[in-house]
């Protein structure tokens, strides 16, 4: 095994970012092309290189940390530049790499008509660049450095339009958000130097059992988890995330399908040695995973921007992965991030086309009917749509299926977060389908498009060939009963994983069938059987869809409780503290100064003997003075 | 050791020194007043001088030509001053040359 191949994966998207940034004028866009798709697309070639070459390796060897040189030696502690390379990381380059190549390919055709060409893909460069140290870093520190630069990468990304204030003010919320984590994460950080002395995962992971005390090891998983939350959008502090949607679609695609957001479920599998010694953090995590796949699926239900349903269906996903990490079954969170990644990807580029053929249409109000003018966007999202939805057969089932199986033997808990997860999982089939419906199926719009749907070129339209392939077949490689490819690859990271029991196997696949049939029946009946029934529906909940419409008013809470008391607080200390207390203390520090000055300026009155005379006096009081210590 | 004892020689410096300062605190004349320092400078290095043979050991010799030097190096600069104060037909007064007063 080559570890170097790394190092150049980690290396190119950075060059080719650091390139098309440093171009003294606008590239011309072919070479913005080859420098902004290249290196990923050669990434995900050398990561599937390395991914063969570790297939030809034992288990044991399978596991390599690649240290370059000491980087920080202070006291005890020693930093190293180093890769951890290993089953788990390869499997995130290559999806990172792999779906990432595609949205990049996608991208070419999808930005085309954006004057800033040069600067989107050195963004993108650059936040894969972030995401590829993230998921290679073999100390905390480094881990922490690549999580704050996914952070500013994706503040960058959305708000890529910085003329719209709608979208600075998304790109401020996420930083400030995902900043909240960093610093719970640095602070966990700060608690393993204190207690271990090391930050180097294998060294941490090793003398965790016995160098850390149960509320060290419970403290540090959970601060680790608040950063999790922050960068993968689980409750409480999920909010930036449909915000988010104000960047380019491509860029919603990378965040939600390749990177970013699924940095929380590999942190939690990555760490999972320390959430193992800490069942209070690790039921806090399963249940906050819970909670969020719940309440971001009925929030999805209602939105009326198609961006913001996939955005929420991403948190609601996302709450899955967690909340199978959370109860132990890292092998399937990291199942359904890898399948999830394909369908969101897909949805996303599909529903991009869409967006893409009516100018920048969001509104599902002002959609319907598609499905005559854009056949392939139709169909590929279709496809999501049955992936997401967990229709048999298809990627999402199989990966969805394993999480509730195997929460199902995790014990009470497990048992209480398995009928949330089989019920979010109808819900999710309901807003899946009715986006489907909505956008391609029934009359068109009154007033009809905007503009003519115009259909795509093959940039655009072979990713999501791919990825509708994807979606549909890349659940096969972990069969129940049958083979576990996902979680044999991953045992040198996460050790043996007992497969769920024949019969949470058979209770889940029945329910899952079932709750899916049901939530695409009534989506059926809603939005297509009658065409009368949604409004006279939305009569009747007004005040439900209202509340879902704003999901759960988490943000004029935060706005109440957090924003205008800092923002008052900032206006106190700028209106009244600054002026009276800060400028109080400096005039009053340059007037005790000039007040000194000018008592003191008396004594330089010019004459040379008085200056003589002060001399002397001094000298023979200094002596006096050395005199009297001397002989006392 | 045979010879002066040490303390004429401290005797001689002390009043030496004493003339000196009385002079660069009561002299007018800036010219008087350097002819005053350089009588405290060579008071002090009578006492180096009789400290060296007292003790007998030269270090005090060799700081007396030391402070021989910087004496010169002190009325090169003074007269300098002296000089260029003559020149702009300005009193030789120290009193009157007060300008850079507070």
């Amino acid at each position: 095994m080559e570890p170097a191949l790394a190092w150049i994966v980690l290396g190119l998207p950075l060059l080719g970012a650091a390139t098309l940034a440093a171009w003294p004028t606008e590239p011309p866009r072919s070479m913005t092309r080859v420098l902004g798709v290249g290196p990923i697309a050669l990434g995900f070639l050398l990561s599937a290189w390395l991914y063969v070459q570790m297939l030809g390796e034992s288990s044991d060897d399978r596991l390599v940390a690649s240290r370059v040189w000491e980087w920080i030696e202070i006291g005890d502690l020693t930093i190293d530049v180093a890769l951890q390379i290993d089953p788990l990381s390869v499997m995130m380059m290559l999806i990172i790499t792999g779906v990432g190549s595609l949205i990049f390919l996608y991208s070419t055709e999808y930005m085309e008509h954006d004057r800033d060409y040069r600067r989107f893909f050195a963004e993108m460069g650059f936040f894969v660049f972030s995401m590829l140290l993230l998921v290679l870093a073999a100390n905390f520190l480094f881990l922490i450095v690549g999580w704050a630069l996914v952070g500013l990468a994706s503040y960058l990304l959305i708000g890529f339009y910085y003329e719209k204030p709608p979208a600075v003010a998304a790109a401020k919320k996420a930083f400030i958000i995902n900043v909240i984590g960093d610093i719970a994460m640095v602070i966990g950080a700060f608690i393993l130097i204190v207690e271990l002395g090391t930050l180097d995962y294998a060294l941490v992971f090793e003398a965790a059992p016995d160098g850390l005390s149960r509320g060290a090891v419970e403290a540090v998983t959970i601060l680790l988890f608040v950063g999790a939350a922050a960068k993968s959008a689980q409750v409480p502090l999920h909010t930036w995330l449909p915000d988010a949607m104000e960047g380019p679609t491509p860029v919603s695609a990378l965040i939600h399908a390749a990177t970013m957001v699924t940095a929380g479920v590999y942190l939690v599998v990555r760490t999972h040695e320390l959430y193992e010694l800490a069942p209070f953090a690790s039921d806090l995590v399963a249940i906050t995973g819970a909670v969020t796949l719940f309440l971001a699926a009925t929030i999805a239900m209602v939105q009326v921007d198609v961006k913001r349903v996939l955005a929420w269906s991403t948190v609601s996903q996302i709450g899955y992965m967690i909340m199978a990490a959370g109860l132990g079954a890292y092998g399937a969170a990291m199942f359904h991030l890898m399948t999830h990644a394909f369908f969101k990807a897909l949805l996303f580029l599909s529903i991009g086309i869409v967006i893409h053929g009516l100018a920048g249409e969001q509104s599902l109000d002002r959609m319907g009917g598609l499905g005559r003018h854009l056949k392939l966007a139709y169909v590929a999202t279709a496809i999501g749509v049955l992936a997401i939805s967990g229709v048999p057969g298809t990627s999402g089932f199989f990966s969805k299926d394993e999480i509730l199986a195997s929460a199902w033997d995790a014990g009470d808990l497990g048992r209480a977060l398995w009928v949330v997860g089989a019920l979010a999982a109808g819900i999710t089939a309901f807003y899946m389908f009715r986006l489907l419906l909505r956008t391609f199926y029934g009359p068109e719009p009154g007033g009809g498009y905007g503009v003519h749907p115009h259909r795509s070129r093959w940039p655009m339209t072979v990713p999501v060939a791919v990825l509708a392939v994807l979606s549909l077949f890349g659940g096969w490689i972990q069969v129940p009963s049958g083979w576990s490819w996902i979680t044999d690859w991953l045992e040198p990271v996460i050790g043996p994983e007992s497969i769920p029991g024949q019969q949470a196997e058979g209770v889940t696949l029945v329910a899952s069938i079932a709750v899916v049939a049901i939530g695409a029946g009534v989506a059926w009946w809603i939005f297509a059987a009658d065409p009368g029934r949604r409004s006279r529906l939305a009569g009747r909940f007004a005040a439900t869809r209202r509340l879902l419409e704003d999901g759960y008013r988490f943000d004029p809470v935060y706005q109440q409780a957090l924003v205008q008391p800092s923002r008052d607080l900032g206006d106190y200390l700028y209106g009244r503290f600054e002026p009276d207390f800060i400028q109080g203390m400096l005039k009053g520090a340059v007037s005790l100064v000039r007040g000194g000055a000018i008592a003191l300026r008396a004594a330089q009155d010019g004459l040379v003997r008085t200056y003589a005379f002060v001399m002397v006096a001094g000298v023979v009081s200094l002596g006096a003075l050395l005199a009297w210590v001397v002989t006392r | 050791m045979s010879g002066v004892p040490l303390i004429w020689y401290l005797l001689l410096s002390f009043g030496l020194f004493g003339l000196g300062l009385l002079g660069v605190m009561r002299r007018r004349n800036p010219l008087l007043m350097l002819l005053a320092v350089e009588l405290m400078l060579n008071s002090a290095n009578i006492a180096l001088v009789g400290f060296a043979r007292h003790w007998d050991n030269t270090d005090g010799q060799i700081f007396a030509l030391v402070v021989m030097a910087v004496a010169a190096a002190e009325v090169v600069i003074g007269l300098g001053l002296v000089v260029a104060v003559f020149r702009q037909r300005l009193a030789l007064n120290v009193d009157e040359m007060s300008s850079l007063k507070g």
